[in-house]
């Protein structure tokens, strides 16, 4: 593991664990956005994993950003850092400043004919932390990267299961601040935020695993802990499996990105993606199953706060595609390539 | 990260492009080698005994790559036998003679054989010459295996073997057995006292009895031990060490890519039936497949990468194999549930249903070889700090 690697991973877990505790994420669920947490993110520099040095950034990998929106996830961390860290990436590949404060991500391509002069008109839903966004980021059809004004749009609030805000958000000849080429296939936002997801049910999975070790080995019943009941054991080994393969495979995925990034056509990582994606999203049915078995009722109440997790386990196994639609994706290939030749697409 | 979900961590672990070449190479010759094997004989594959074909690995350098060249081997990484055993098992080309020999018994013997032994085995493991059979299950020793009763006592003219194995696979046909028995009478510590034996095959005093299986096939046996005599330097390791080395033997044994291959066959047949009139309710079902069985590739590649480098991944190679073999055992069902027909007896149906015919037969035996679940998952919550 690299050195970077390290030192983001061990300050961020320190910076997540103090901050976001259980009862800080209720209060989020009623007060909203929490500006001081995201200061203190933004000045360490996190959303930036992706930048390049000489533009204030870290010049880190898609490896590297994996430790982070993993931990992301691990937290719940109710902020749309992952979505910075995408946003600062492709605002590099678009050689375009990005302004401060945060960016609103719009999930899916936006038609190129929603853009009349230097003007957005559209409405657009399920964007995260809409409400709380300084500017709109998003990729047309024509493959151009667009910066949008926050200026007089109109929100609609909603949120996902997760309580996590997903907005609509209404353009209504929204001038278009920056703009630029984009050399990415249009509907790159819409993979990229399938990846991080994949990263973030990752690390939201690892958390569920360890809370449920942790309360089988303290919760006693017919005089021993459940952790000696091998009916217990074999379910968190069940669990750990399952957590391992989407582990292995969003890991996999980010690194695959830093070798053969996304592209219009040819070998690139969206084989990976898919299949990040598809891995985490199935595996949500038994880690949040089985997470929740093994605790018993207590799991079950708001203020034990393993929701805080599942919740957001089953958000984001929909969220930018679920388990169905990436892997009709894998299904498309493999029929495609035939049955000999689907294993020299998955080893290439 | 708590240290309990660290010990389970994999590390992604790439294969180097160099190895692209090597594996194109394997590929071509296995293309043409295995035209000849019908799709049924192929869905057998580490199974299937073919000296022959294991005499061509041999020759071209494919089998005991990672063993010393002083002893007839190539000095190849673990990685290059990775690649090449990922396209012998993805073509479902017969490997049943070489397999135990190529995966365990040499890298075993390369460790802990005495120079004799290195000398005179490892040549004919290279060589595909050898089949290796394991004396380790007991009929009373089976998940528990330290409880075994095999015994051997020193004597003059060497060591005296006797007792019983049971459901060894290849040991009618096999050359050599490396067996673990007793040398020591049991202490409360069950694991003292056990010791590794190569033992040639035939030896006066063992008798084999295949045992038919419920596919009608009789691949694995009754060993019989009747005052067999061993040579004394037939010792693997050190004498009372045997348990220690039969753990780190199965470390090679669970994580490799026959953990998500020995089924291929059926996964690309299955492919190919549906492939021209595939539905969207299809393809998400093979597409899932095909996502879990590239994210245990990654899995079996991190545990190779961590042998690479030293490190013990004997709890990850527990998660490999007992998630493998779930996802191995499912893919049967999953056929039946995308495809509608009926499996069949080899000679009877198209490709696809004599495949599922056999799978459907041997997809029981997955979790019961080599570990099985109930032991695995044993293993494995003991990484998680449960017991």
């Amino acid at each position: 593991m690299s050195e970077l690697r390290n030192i983001l991973e061990e300050s961020v877990a320190r910076v997540f664990a103090e901050q976001v505790t259980n009862e800080f994420l209720s209060s989020v669920e009623e007060t909203g956005w929490p500006q001081e947490l995201w200061d203190t993110i933004s000045e360490l520099g996190i959303p930036q994993v992706l930048v390049d040095e000489t533009r204030g950034g870290m010049s880190g990998t898609w490896a590297d950003a994996y430790v982070v929106v993993r931990r992301c996830g691990y937290c719940c961390l109710p902020l749309p850092v992952p979505e910075a860290i995408l946003a600062g990436w492709l605002a590099e590949r678009a050689s375009i400043g990005l302004p401060a404060g945060a960016a609103g991500i719009l999930p899916h391509a936006v038609p190129a004919s929603n853009i009349s002069g230097d003007t957005l008109t559209a409405q657009i839903s399920r964007v995260p932390w809409g409400r709380d966004a300084d500017y709109f980021i998003g990729i047309t059809t024509a493959q151009e990267l667009v910066l949008v004004a926050r200026d007089g749009v109109d929100i609609t609030g909603e949120e996902n299961l997760g309580q996590d805000p997903r907005d609509t958000v209404t353009f209504n000849q929204t001038p278009v601040v920056q703009r630029a080429p984009i050399n990415l296939p249009a509907d790159s936002i819409r993979w990229l935020c399938a990846l991080l997801r994949s990263a973030q049910i990752a690390g939201a999975s690892s958390r569920c695993l360890e809370i449920g070790v942790q309360y089988v080995g303290e919760r006693e019943q017919f005089g021993r802990t459940l952790s000696r009941f091998q009916a217990i054991q074999h379910q968190l080994a069940v669990m750990a499996g399952s957590l391992a393969t989407v582990e292995a495979m969003a890991a996999s995925a980010f690194r695959t990105m830093d070798i053969h990034g996304i592209a219009t056509d040819g070998r690139d990582a969206k084989f990976e993606i898919a299949a990040a994606k598809c891995r985490a999203s199935d595996a949500v049915e038994p880690i949040t199953r089985i997470g929740h078995q093994v605790h018993g009722a207590i799991g079950f109440t708001y203020e034990y706060g393993l929701h805080f997790l599942t919740r957001r386990l089953w958000a984001w196994r929909a969220e930018f595609g679920g388990s169905g639609e990436w892997a009709e994706y894998l299904g498309h290939i493999a029929t495609q390539q035939g049955g000999d030749d689907i294993w020299g697409y998955i080893t290439n | 990260m708590t240290a309990q979900t660290d010990a389970l961590r994999f590390e992604p672990y790439e294969l180097p492009q160099t190895l692209a070449s090597l594996r194109a190479e394997v590929r071509t010759f296995l293309r043409a080698e295995c035209t000849s094997f019908s799709a049924v004989h192929r869905s057998n594959s580490w199974d299937a005994y073919d000296a022959a074909f294991s005499r061509k690995l041999g020759e071209r350098g494919w089998l005991g790559m990672t063993l010393p060249k002083a002893y007839g081997g190539h000095e190849r990484g673990p990685l290059e036998r990775y690649v090449v055993v990922e396209e012998v098992l993805a073509a479902g080309a017969p490997s049943g003679f070489h397999w135990i020999a190529d995966r365990q018994s040499g890298p075993l013997l390369a460790r802990y054989g005495t120079e004799e032994q290195k000398r005179t085995i490892l040549p004919k493991i290279t060589a595909g010459e050898a089949c290796f059979c394991i004396g380790m299950s007991e009929p009373n020793s089976g998940s528990d295996l330290a409880s075994l009763r095999t015994r051997a006592e020193r004597s003059d003219d060497g060591w005296v073997v006797n007792g019983q194995k049971i459901w060894t696979s290849h040991a009618h046909q096999a050359n050599y057995m490396i067996a673990l028995v007793r040398t020591s009478p049991a202490t409360d510590n069950r694991h003292e006292g056990l010791s590794q034996f190569l033992i040639e095959l035939p030896t006066s005093g063992i008798t084999c009895r295949p045992i038919k299986d419920l596919t009608g096939r009789a691949q694995f046996n009754e060993v019989f031990f009747e005052d067999a005599v061993i040579p004394h330097d037939a010792l693997i390791g050190t004498e009372g060490a045997g348990w220690k080395q039969v753990v780190e033997e199965l470390a090679f044994e669970r994580s490799g890519p026959e953990r998500y291959l020995s089924c291929y066959v059926l996964l690309s047949s299955l492919i190919d039936v549906i492939k021209d009139d595939a539905s969207p309710a299809s393809l998400r079902k093979i597409g899932s497949q095909i996502a879990l069985l590239v994210a245990l590739r990654n899995m079996s590649l991190s545990v190779a990468g961590m042998l690479n480098d030293g490190k013990d991944p004997g709890l990850q190679a527990s998660v490999v194999k007992d998630v493998g073999c779930s996802f191995e055992q499912g893919l049967p069902e999953l056929a039946q549930e995308i495809v509608d027909l009926e499996p069949t007896l080899a000679g009877h149906g198209i490709d696809y249903q004599q495949v599922l015919g056999n799978l459907v037969q041997l997809a029981p035996s997955f979790s019961l070889r080599g570990g099985t679940p109930e032991i695995l998952r044993g293993i494995i919550a003991r990484g998680l700090g449960l017991r």
